[in-house]
């Protein structure tokens, strides 16, 4: 299957790329969460650990992500939807409990937490449904079947509650309809009824704490104690960190504690604060270049399916990583969105990896019949 | 495998939405490069600023005051570390019951604990709040025992004041105590802290600027939750208040506590040295341990000494007046003499008594002196000379000489809340009674230190130091030097008061009288002779009332006469000159005693031979005789 002439085809900058932004996530959560024993000495923590091992899964993740033909999957993504879709079941009912919310599936080493392969069993099923059908994304038929495909990760991942993870399936779907042809007619529609029908779903679908997230964002002085203090100090914290930042594990907002989540939802805040604005840079350099890079290797495919898988997969990607980061900076209403390749998170780091790995499949396949 | 290749039609719309989504992310991103700019550029530094705020905590490190020093250099007033026990308000979880278990397990006052917490409500709560000053080594134990119980609780080392033994010149030192609420408002005070210790009285007070100190601080890194991460930035050290060298000797100081401790008596001392104003001992008594403000007074001392019969607070060398009885006398001599009313050969017949103004005044000596000239009428301090000479000379004159020499006015040593005590003049009584005019008899009373006469113990001194001086009324002043940071810096003596021109001789005639005092064959006070040091004194009795009103009492045990004794010596060229007063100290010849042990201990250390021990009460040779105490007839003066 996997023919020696394709090795030569692999993107090895989008991989270098991928992998270099692993390990500045790694970097940053080896310096969050070093423990400081009292007589001074210290040791990387438990988590920095975890994280190594996630990037180790992830690279096999891609391995066989590469390895299989993405045809071959997409083909076969009914059974991979079916199949993420019975463990969102599984979680709901089973799940792991943590935080307020029931996301993960208890596999004794670690937690499993199965929305992060919602996306990617999403973009190979809508990609395979509108790339094997000629019409494109033109027809409101089409649309309805490929909004079932989304609307059902999306409310049993929205139910545990996860808003932030179903939210990332959104840009999933539209940029594959969008790169099939999506009409601008319709997305004027939608994004029409998207304001119309926001007043209602103010009123209906946000529970408090979302609305409260929301509201504070729009102020966050009113409630500086506690949904604003994550905004607030956010801010303080990569603009605390100046042009060249406070040093590797000299970081004050983050290593104090001052800044919740550290490793996870704001650990681009504490790369802002420890690297500052050039190693800001250097990260969104390399996001961007990611995420560029993937959407050539969406130019390049050999057909539909490819393109459309990818251009689904980096959406969401794209999505989310702009979003952390706005939000890292305390420029977006704080939501449980973890910055992929960087921010702590097994689940999210293989299914990122995978997910590469089947855009680096395209790009590699782009000559193969 | 199956797939639907691109069509040339797809891949042209294919690329162009491709090419959007590339412009899309492409503008994203450079608007989240232009948001980050600003934030950790453009507005670093008040984020810096906020950073540091969240993570620094700045705590003061309390200065310890300047040591006071006698004038040979010895430490008179130290400090010693002491411990206290703090609240970080931000540590605690349930403050009342944090207080509650305190309370309970130190054995203090919960409802005291939440009114000091009270009082710094506005304090950041991150600043410590000493709940218990001074915590004893029981009350250490307990909170450290239950440590765990009372988070936020922690014991601290900080520099308190350090006083000799409490009966050792504590009105002078005064006390330093927390600064209080209207205190903060002053403008003296800009830049002190709530909870600084400051000094309240005394020489802590008048010197508090010099003596206060640079606080320190040390920053410590806390975390989100406020506790205190390990490290710990260079700190900023606390600057010890200057050192400042008193004018005091510290031996003749103890010397005069030692004389008051044998006497058993009450009352006020203050010694000089008359060249140049320096206070060389100066006590008051009853007195307080200062010690005990130094660590923050409890309630119950406090009020004790507030209500106590004896007001142990009163600084009675400068607040106390007394009226000055024969120790006035050397001035109504000295302004006979200067007016030309009387000469030193001036003589006056003491028949016991004499008939002024159709009223009968009394020697004390009531078979009379006889033919008496003026250095015997100093000598035997007698009444029927002066009432003489001032009557000749009419109460301005005694006014305008007595207050040229210090008496009546305020000597200005540099101690707070100095009393001023009166001479009476005709434009005195004008403006400040009913009656309005002055009569003449009234001159005879104030002419041997009665009547509307007051003086307090320090102008006393100073009177008698201008006449040991020759004219000169030095202002009394306790610094000598002070540290400028690398040594001690003599400090130039105030400028005296006034001075005035006296014609020695005349000077001299008071001198010899009061040389006659100390060293005559009938002198008040022979008991004060030095051999070879030509002591020169005067004594008086000072009535607490009238002999009439004395009858009238029930009890005499607290009217009794006060003992005046003010010396010099030597006669030529004096050194040291002072005031004892002795409060109802019956005759002036016990507060002579008290002089005496100061003069040679002085005297002794001067020419190095070994300090007197410190007198028994057999030494003081005390006259406990009450000649008013009931049953002993009301007859008798002044001496």
């Amino acid at each position: 299957m996997f023919e020696r002439r394709l090795y030569f085809h692999i993107d090895w900058l989008l991989l270098a790329a991928v992998l270099l932004l692993a390990a500045l996530g790694l970097t940053m959560i080896y310096s969050t969460t070093y423990v400081t024993l009292p007589d001074g000495a210290g040791h990387p923590g438990a988590r920095f650990w975890v994280q190594l091992y996630a990037v180790g899964l992830g690279v096999l993740a891609l391995a066989i992500f590469l390895a299989l033909d993405y045809r071959f999957m997409a083909e076969h993504s009914l059974v991979l939807y079916i199949g993420v879709v019975l463990l969102l079941l599984y979680v709901l009912v089973a799940g792991v409990k943590a935080g307020g919310s029931q996301r993960w599936i208890s596999l004794g080493v670690f937690n499993l937490q199965p929305s992060e392969f919602g996306r990617l069993a999403l973009a190979l099923i809508l990609a395979m449904y509108f790339g094997e059908n000629r019409r494109g994304a033109r027809n409101y038929g089409d649309l309805v079947i490929a909004g079932l495909f989304f609307v059902v990760p999306f409310l049993l991942i929205a139910k545990q509650p996860d808003l932030g993870t179903a939210v990332t399936l959104v840009p999933v779907c539209f940029g594959i309809a969008f790169l099939a042809g999506l009409r601008l007619r319709f997305i004027a529609i939608v994004a029409i009824a998207a304001v119309l029908l926001a007043p209602v779903a103010w009123k209906v679908a946000l529970k408090d704490y979302q609305k409260s997230r929301i509201t504070t964002f729009l102020d966050p002085e009113k409630d500086p104690r506690n949904a604003g203090y994550q905004q607030i100090q956010a801010r303080i914290t990569v603009g605390s960190g100046g042009l060249q930042g406070k040093g590797f594990m000299k970081g004050t907002q983050g290593q104090y504690k001052f800044l919740p989540v550290a490793d996870n939802d704001f650990i681009f805040s504490v790369l802002a604060e420890e690297q500052g604005f050039i190693g800001v840079l250097v990260a969104l350099g390399l996001y961007l270049f990611v995420i560029l890079r993937s959407l050539e290797a969406a130019r390049l495919a050999k057909d539909r399916i490819g393109a459309y898988l990818v251009g689904g997969i980096i959406s969401g990607f794209a999505f989310q990583v702009i979003y952390n980061v706005t939000m890292s900076a305390g420029l977006a209403p704080v939501k449980g969105l973890t910055l992929p390749l960087m921010s702590y998170g097994g689940s999210s780091m293989i299914a990122t990896l995978a997910a590469f790995g089947l855009i680096l499949n395209v790009r590699m396949r782009r000559f193969t019949n | 495998m199956s797939s639907t290749p691109l069509m040339p039609d797809d891949r042209r719309s294919l690329t162009q939405r491709l090419t959007v989504m590339q412009y899309v992310v492409a503008v994203a991103f450079a608007a989240l490069a232009i948001g980050f700019w600003i934030f950790q550029v453009a507005q670093h530094e008040k984020f810096r600023e906020m950073a540091e705020e969240n993570h620094l905590r700045k705590l003061p490190l309390p200065a310890p005051r300047g040591v006071l020093l006698d004038r040979d250099g010895r430490v008179l007033v130290d400090n010693q570390s002491s411990r206290n026990i703090a609240l970080i308000r931000e540590q605690t979880r349930n403050l009342d019951q944090t207080l509650h278990i305190l309370a309970q397990a130190t054995n203090t006052d919960e409802a005291q604990l939440h009114e000091t917490v009270e009082r710094r409500r506005r304090d950041p709560p991150y600043r410590p709040i000493v709940l218990i000053d001074n915590a004893t080594q029981e009350q250490y134990i307990a909170v450290m025992a239950r440590r765990l119980e009372l988070p936020g609780i922690i014991p601290q080392e900080v520099p308190s004041r350090k006083y000799p033994g409490s009966q050792v010149a504590a009105h002078l030192f005064g006390y330093v105590g927390e600064i209080r609420e209207d205190q903060l408002a002053r403008a003296e005070y800009t830049g002190v802290e709530p909870g600084a210790v400051i000094g309240q009285a005394g020489i802590e007070y008048a010197y508090n600027k010099y003596l206060m100190g640079t606080d320190g601080s040390r920053t410590v890194v806390v975390n989100s939750v406020g506790r205190e991460i390990g490290k710990e930035l260079d700190p900023v050290l606390p600057r010890e208040g200057r050192r400042i060298q008193l004018t005091i000797d510290a031996d003749v100081q103890q010397a005069t506590e030692d004389g008051f401790e044998a006497t058993g008596f009450n009352g006020a001392a203050v010694v000089l040295d008359p060249r140049n104003g320096e206070v060389l001992a100066f006590t008051s008594r009853p007195a307080y341990d200062p010690n005990a403000f130094a660590v923050g007074i409890d309630r119950a001392t406090w009020a004790e000494l507030n209500t106590d019969d004896l007001h142990p607070l009163q600084n009675r060398a400068l607040q106390g007046r007394y009226s000055p009885g024969s120790t006035f006398k050397m001035a109504v001599g000295l302004a006979g003499l200067e007016e030309r009313v009387i000469t030193p050969d001036f003589r006056v017949f003491c028949g016991g008594g004499q008939t002024f103004y159709g009223r009968f005044f009394k020697c004390w000596e009531k078979g009379g002196h006889g033919s008496i000239d003026l250095r015997h009428a100093i000598e035997q301090s007698c009444d029927v000379f002066f009432y003489t000479v001032g009557n000749m000379l009419g109460v301005d004159r005694i006014h305008k000489w007595a207050t040229l020499f210090g008496l009546g006015v305020k000597s200005g040593i540099d101690l707070p809340n100095e009393l001023q005590g009166l001479v009476p003049s005709e434009e005195w009584k004008a403006q400040n009674t009913k009656e309005k005019k002055w009569y003449a008899g009234e001159t005879i009373s104030v002419a041997i230190g009665q009547g509307q006469v007051s003086v307090t113990p320090v102008s006393l001194a100073v009177y008698t130091a201008t006449l040991a001086n020759g004219g000169t009324r030095v202002t009394p002043h306790l610094v000598k030097a002070m540290d400028d940071g690398n040594e001690l810096k003599p400090v130039p003596p105030p400028p005296p008061q006034s001075k005035v021109e006296v014609t020695s001789e005349k000077l001299q005639a008071i001198r010899d009288g009061m040389w006659l005092v100390v060293n005559g064959d009938r002198g008040t006070a022979r008991r004060a002779k030095i051999a070879g040091k030509d002591v020169c004194g005067k004594t008086g009795t000072a009535q607490v009332i009238s002999n009439q009103g004395r009858t009238a009492a029930r009890t005499t045990k607290n009217l009794r006469d006060h003992g005046w004794f003010t010396f010099f010596a030597p006669r030529d060229n004096p050194e040291i000159a002072g005031v004892v007063f002795l409060e109802h100290g019956i005759h002036s010849a016990n507060a002579a005693s008290v002089a005496k042990h100061v003069l040679e201990t002085y005297f002794a250390k001067k020419d190095g031979n070994p300090l007197p021990p410190p007198p028994t009460r057999e030494d003081m040779r005390l006259d406990l005789r009450d000649p008013f105490a009931r049953g002993t007839g009301p007859e008798g003066n002044n001496n």
